[in-house]
């Protein structure tokens, strides 16, 4: 049996650590955080691009699932206006909640960085940022997918298959844009 | 230094010269009257499309919502203007599930040749729902309610999270006690196997669930949880394991607690390893003799390993469960001969499997994955003295399977279980699993 006193101290510690936190930071950065993190010396400028039915079309194709929407929400950095980058707000759901990515790209359009903005299931499936890491330097290919170059999370598949696609639309909507420029 | 501009958005169908071929519509349409009028017009349109679209994709995100406290609210909750961002957040209602069936089919006839006399049983074991609810960013409750065997139903797990930090929440309520790979991801999704190991079933009880509560978070490579719990019943242990001394969180006795909690490290995504650990008082002063109540410290470490990489799943496992006050237990519990409650059980299992459709796009995203399982479990493996080991305690399981996952959420398996131990009792069997995660 645990000691009483130690069982005091631990309530004592619980309650202590409850008092505390309140001065320490929320979960998730927010996208403005997350873009001045990933493009610390940029301007950068929003953008809502609407995706015209031949873009859509082209993007399913290369991404493997329709893109969510034809509205697709982004930010262009610039650095002495020179384009330096990309970021795109994917927003999808991974059981019946929605999570929302913040996928940030090169000016070649591989991943730069992920971060998770939003992620309204319970946090124990959220993907961690050594998992979502794996995506740094990777173009759209085939081989971008689970099992392959990317590995699963324990527990947590829905949220790989999630994040995954999310990844995958993100790029491909990234390629066909460019490539209409 | 980092500048947003926020009124540079621009939302455009046709990206590449939008502005060039606009504005050579307007010259081409302007007529008398209209022309100082138009262009504003157009760009008015295009402000509130602007705002219309930010709005619709904010919304979207499920980002915070757009509720902002003024100064004097703030104030009114008592918080520095960061604590109160907590206020700002979303909310609301997750609902998820699973559930398993499963068709067992035994042997004719036992190891030794004679007949097994068990029966063929189809038993829809579990049919879960989730249902959480996020009160603001940092506090939220989740829950698992289960119907078992299609009639029993359970509380799996009810708690409330405090977000403290991103390495640190703070839980409370009924929780599943960090023990082994299937406790906390019991999901047939998630493990291979038409049925869980039976180590991760009578060594480590899964699914084991007891009042309390504690820390957990993760960071960097490394996660981690803490919890103090109600200890298990002493006096429900058998010769067979610990399984039936859950309390499952109701009108749990508590004269006797416990301490539980896991480390796991993940060198890189897809592969961890770590060690569970649980030690507490099993007693809850039902174990007494001439008035002296006995603690019947129940101790149990596993460590444990898994690999998913490429196709390929590798998990192992191993668990060590020592009772103390076996001696008197046994003797209260009025235990004698072969059928005593051990001092020291022992259990492991490696298993692999690999996923034949993993590097193809031939079949989409559906999964073919044989494997393969050894197991040795042992629920007597010391005996307090003047205790003898019952021959049939002592199991090695072989089990060849296959499972198929049409899409991830759905799971169909196949296996085939050969069990051996020296009393030549044991019985083989076939096994089909049905199971289903949203």
């Amino acid at each position: 049996m645990l000691g009483r006193q130690w069982q005091s101290r631990t309530a004592a510690g619980l309650v202590l650590s409850v008092a505390l936190s309140a001065t320490l930071e929320a979960q998730f950065v927010t996208r403005e955080e997350a873009l001045a993190a990933v493009f610390p010396d940029a301007e950068v400028e929003a953008e809502r691009v609407f995706l015209t039915e031949d873009q859509m079309h082209r993007a399913a194709e290369l991404a493997g699932g329709d893109p969510p929407s034809a509205l697709v929400a982004r930010y262009l950095a610039r650095e002495g206006g020179a384009v330096v980058g990309r970021a795109y707000v994917e927003t999808h759901v991974v059981r019946t909640k929605r999570e929302s990515l913040l996928i940030s790209l090169d000016a070649s359009g591989t991943v730069r960085r992920i971060d998770v903005t939003a992620f309204l299931e319970p946090p124990e499936y959220v993907a961690s940022e050594r998992w979502l890491d794996q995506y740094a330097g990777r173009p759209l290919s085939q081989d971008l997918a689970l099992g392959r170059e990317i590995r699963p999370i324990a527990g947590g598949t829905l949220t790989a298959i999630a994040a995954n696609g999310a990844v995958r639309r993100v790029l491909a909507i990234d390629h066909v844009l460019e490539a209409d420029r | 230094m980092l500048a947003f501009v926020v009124s540079g958005g621009r939302a455009w169908a046709q990206p590449p010269d939008a502005d060039t071929d606009q504005s050579d519509v307007d010259s081409d349409s302007r007529t008398e009257g209209e022309s100082s009028h138009q262009p504003s017009d157009l760009e008015e349109l295009q402000r509130q499309l602007d705002i219309l679209a930010e709005e619709v994709e904010r919304l979207r995100s499920g980002e915070e919502e757009a509720v902002e406290l003024s100064e004097d609210q703030v104030r009114a909750l008592g918080l520095a203007p960061s604590a109160a961002r907590s206020y700002e957040r979303s909310r609301g209602v997750s609902i998820a599930g699973y559930g398993e069936m499963l068709y067992e089919r035994f042997s004719g006839a036992n190891q030794a040749g004679d007949p097994s006399e068990r029966t063929s049983q189809i038993d829809f074991l579990r049919a879960i729902i989730y249902a959480g609810y996020r009160f603001n960013d940092k506090f939220l409750f989740n829950s698992e309610i289960e119907i078992e065997h299609a009639d029993e139903v359970f509380v799996e797990f009810a708690y409330l999270d405090y977000l403290v930090h991103k390495n640190l929440g703070i839980r409370g309520g009924l929780v599943l006690l960090p023990m082994g790979l299937v406790n906390e991801f019991h999901e047939p999704t998630v493990f291979l196997g038409a049925e869980r190991p039976v180590t991760e079933s009578v060594i480590i009880p899964s699914t084991w669930r007891e009042n309390g509560g504690g820390v957990h978070g993760s960071a960097g490579m490394f996660s981690y949880r803490a919890y103090v719990v109600n200890g298990l019943a002493g006096a429900n242990f058998s010769s067979e394991g610990i399984r039936s001394g859950r309390q499952k969180g109701s009108k749990a006795k508590a004269e006797n607690f416990a301490f539980t909690g896991r480390l796991d490290v993940t060198p890189t995504p897809g592969v961890f390893v770590g060690v569970s650990f649980y030690t507490g008082g099993s007693g809850q002063g039902d174990i007494a003799i001439d008035g002296h109540n006995f603690d019947v410290r129940a101790t149990i470490v596993d460590v444990h390993g898994q690999a998913q990489i490429r196709g390929f799943d590798v998990r192992g496992l191993f668990a060590n469960a020592s009772i103390g006050d076996a001696l008197q237990l046994n003797e209260v519990l009025g235990k004698t001969g072969t059928s005593g409650v051990a001092e020291a059980m022992r259990g492991g299992y490696m298993q692999a499997g690999y996923d034949v459709l993993s590097q193809s796009n031939a079949l989409g995203d559906t999964q073919l994955t044989p494997y393969y399982r050894w197991e040795r479990v042992d629920t007597q493996a010391t005996m307090p003295v003047g205790f003898d080991r019952s021959r049939s305690t002592d199991n090695t399981f072989n089990t060849i399977g296959v499972e198929v996952k049409p899409i991830p959420n759905i799971v169909v398996k196949a296996d085939y279980g050969w069990v051996s131990h020296d009393a030549e009792t044991s019985v083989n069997q076939f096994s089909i699993g049905l199971g289903y995660v949203f």
